[in-house]
């Protein structure tokens, strides 16, 4: 039998064919859920699991500001763990960072540190927020522990996503910072404990670039440098590099709403793209060490544990790192909180507890180049007890800049967007 | 007997295949028009589809449309820029790949099993890990700059992973080349000796017979090598994240990644990516009917 050419499709076999689509359609729209989870109406969580029934629209949802401390509801069948419980046995600990963002020795250590209990840690990373928390709703993997940020508050307590802290099974939160024993994110630490802290400024290499950018009237003027052209970064961050550049042009309001500074923050973004091109990445811990890159915009930890990729032979003191040293610059801390989909919630909040201790904090310190805001470290001899070289003192976190500070905050929807239009732009290179 | 077997062999042979596209492409494109067309969860901002077309919504496509004609049009620029870089890479692959492919139809001998071994080698390695691999090779103080500059004889400085276009058209053909070497490959080995004999007993020399006899006869392989390499180049972002990171050399597909990766933006990167379909349906269609017609027509 040999092949011959087929006559092309009719559009009667055409109209056939499709209508096979509509109950393709139909068994695709019965796998899916009744309601989005944040809809407003009662609304039942894949990873939590009870429902969500008195919660508020979303309009009603209050924006966490050190102005408007909030605090957050429990939500019915949310309640917090019972005292007195043993921990899990045979527990597989799963907990969900950013990469690189904890010491693996320090799990090891917890690990042995519960060995009664036969407890094992599993570490699983995401690159950003969005990616973590479309994986959390999922409840495809139940994680025990996140690593996370106060921005995302809202949006976990009322997705049913975290679990109430016990207090009780957490007695190292006195060790903590005064103001992060009620931070205005979470008002009585109902939901959690913080983790570190860091302030947003620019990290550079000495060699690379001999020039102190502090000393600069404004050293945020160095990203429209056609000087550095090609040599520098910024963060891959929309809110971090617009509230950069909202506070290059000598605003404060680093959450603002207002169309005409957003109008002035995006041409002045997109004049940095023409005159200095920066590359766009939060890999600066190791390109500036490397020497691949000369100067970027950086969290505060970055050039502390940039330290440790420097190439052979090269010096530390060539680091530097620059925040505004009153304190009034991009500030913020990451929090540990227990996730509600979890299924060892006893385990989880000694974990919080052990991360808390001072021994295990200084040692993560050690790795992760952030700051755990622990009394036990004073920001003034920090240096002195050699948890860091003197040309990265600026990148000491100091409590009273807190009060200065300017957080960047969970934004409203219409704001949201508005920002990610100008981001979209920007990254477009248009 | 014979003819009722054949009648149902083939479609029963074909049948995987069938399921394999329908599972696995014709339902996830219905799920990417779902998610286009459908709303967005108001608190978390993630996609919400909406299954049934008679709910579609166009308000993602208005905004991508808006932003690629409209006075705001900052979509045009990564647009025109992924043509750009698409085309040259395209021509630059042409150009190394075709001498290599007809050299080793025509003249490898025993040693053709070997060269073409060698040169699908690059498939054996992860296109990540060659793209970190250039990126150790060109770094300031890298292989590439000590040999341009005869380790440091001649005082030149090059960043090529500044954000350099030159550096990620360079990636995209470095990455792309093997793809377009094999269809030219296999048009050029069925072109039979004979006719290039009859081509010279007429009284073509070397480049009049290039251009009249095997040229010609390349075309099959020449347009399946360019679009077996321009679909995924126009969807690429890796290899601009990897070797540039810059805004200024952002194409298509690093617009629809960040899209995916923005709370409540996945509408707009289903726009994007139904819009690249569309661009390139088009050399798809004009492939497959002029191939059809070919069939014919032999």
């Amino acid at each position: 039998m040999t092949d011959r050419p087929r006559p092309p499709i009719s559009r009667r076999r055409l109209l056939q064919a499709s209508a096979f689509a509509v109950p393709g359609a139909w068994v695709l729209s019965s796998c899916a859920r009744a309601q989005p989870l944040g809809a407003p109406a009662p609304a039942a969580s894949t990873a939590g699991g009870s429902a969500a029934a008195s919660l508020p629209p979303l309009t009603e949802i209050p924006i966490a500001s050190p102005q408007n401390p909030v605090k957050w509801p429990i939500n019915p069948g949310n309640e917090p763990i019972a005292s007195g419980l043993e921990p899990e046995m045979n527990a597989t600990l799963r907990v969900y960072n950013y990469p690189d963002y904890v010491y693996k020795r320090v799990l090891k250590d917890f690990q042995k540190e519960y060995a009664d209990y036969n407890v094992k840690v599993e570490l699983s990373t995401f690159n950003d927020l969005p990616e973590a928390l479309t994986k959390i709703r999922s409840g495809s993997v139940p994680f025990d522990v996140g690593f996370l940020t106060y921005n995302y508050m809202g949006k976990l307590v009322y997705g049913d996503l975290i679990r109430p802290l016990n207090h009780d099974y957490i007695p190292n939160i006195n060790d903590v910072w005064e103001e992060f024993q009620n931070p205005f994110y979470d008002q009585g630490w109902q939901y959690t404990v913080p983790y570190t802290i860091y302030t947003t400024g620019i990290g550079w290499r000495h060699d690379l670039i001999p020039e102190d950018i502090g000393a600069r009237p404004n050293p945020y003027d160095v990203f429209w440098d056609a000087k550095y052209a090609g040599a520098i970064a910024v963060l891959d961050d929309d809110r971090e590099v617009i509230a950069m550049t909202i506070l290059r042009n000598g605003g404060t309001d680093v959450n603002s709403g207002d169309p005409a500074v957003l109008g002035q923050t995006r041409d002045s973004m997109l004049e940095m793209l023409s005159v200095s091109r920066p590359r766009v990445t939060i890999t600066g811990y190791t390109d500036i060490p490397e020497g691949t890159m000369s100067l970027s915009q950086c969290w505060s930890g970055d050039m502390i544990t940039g330290q440790y990729y420097l190439p052979e032979g090269v010096d530390p003191a060539l680091l530097r790192y620059w925040s505004p040293p009153t304190g009034k610059g991009v500030i913020g801390n990451d929090f540990l909180c227990v996730l509600k989909g979890g299924e060892n919630p006893v385990m989880a909040h000694h974990f919080l507890n052990y991360m808390l201790k001072n021994d295990v904090a200084i040692k993560n310190l050690s790795f992760v180049g952030y700051q755990p805001p622990l009394r036990s470290l004073t920001p003034e001899t920090m240096v002195a007890d050699g948890y860091l070289p003197a040309n990265l003192a600026g990148a000491i976190v100091k409590p009273e800049w807190f009060q200065v500070g300017y957080p960047l905050l969970e934004l409203p929807v219409a704001v949201e967007a508005e920002y990610q239009a100008i981001w979209q732009q920007f990254k477009s290179g248009a | 007997m014979p003819d009722r077997t054949s009648r149902f062999i083939w479609p029963i042979l074909g049948l995987p295949g069938m399921v394999w596209i329908a599972l696995f492409f014709l339902v996830p494109l219905y799920v990417v028009f779902c998610v286009t067309f459908g709303t967005v969860d108001p608190i978390f901002r993630s996609p919400v589809p909406a299954w049934n077309p008679l709910e579609w919504q166009f308000e993602q496509v208005v905004v991508v449309w808006d932003r690629l004609v409209g006075p705001n049009n900052f979509y045009l620029p990564p647009v025109l820029r992924t043509l750009l870089y698409v085309v040259v890479a395209v021509v630059a692959c042409m150009i190394i790949a075709f001498p290599v492919a007809y050299f080793t139809a025509r003249y490898a001998g025993r040693h053709r099993a070997l060269i073409l071994a060698l040169l699908v080698a690059p498939f054996w390695i992860s296109y990540m890990m060659r793209m970190l691999a250039w990126i150790n090779l060109l770094q300031p103080d890298g292989l590439v700059n000590s040999m341009i500059t005869l380790w440091g004889i001649i005082p030149l400085e090059v960043n090529w992973l500044s954000g350099n276009p030159f550096t990620v058209v360079m990636g995209l053909i470095y990455g792309y080349v093997p793809y377009m070497l094999l269809p030219l490959f296999a048009a050029l080995d069925r072109i039979s000796p004979s006719l290039i004999e009859a081509g010279r007993d007429l009284g073509a020399s070397g480049f009049g017979l290039f251009r009249r006899v095997i040229l010609p006869m390349s075309v099959p392989g020449v347009v399946a090598g360019t679009l077996l390499i321009a679909l995924p180049m126009m969807g690429d972002y890796f290899t601009s994240d990897m070797l540039s990171k810059s805004p200024n050399t952002s194409m298509i597909g690093n617009l629809i990644n960040l899209s995916i990766a923005t709370p409540g933006q996945s509408g707009q990167a289903g726009a994007l990516l139904i819009l690249v379909l569309l661009v390139l349906l088009a050399p798809m269609i004009w492939y497959t009917r002029s191939n059809a017609k070919a069939e014919v027509r032999s």
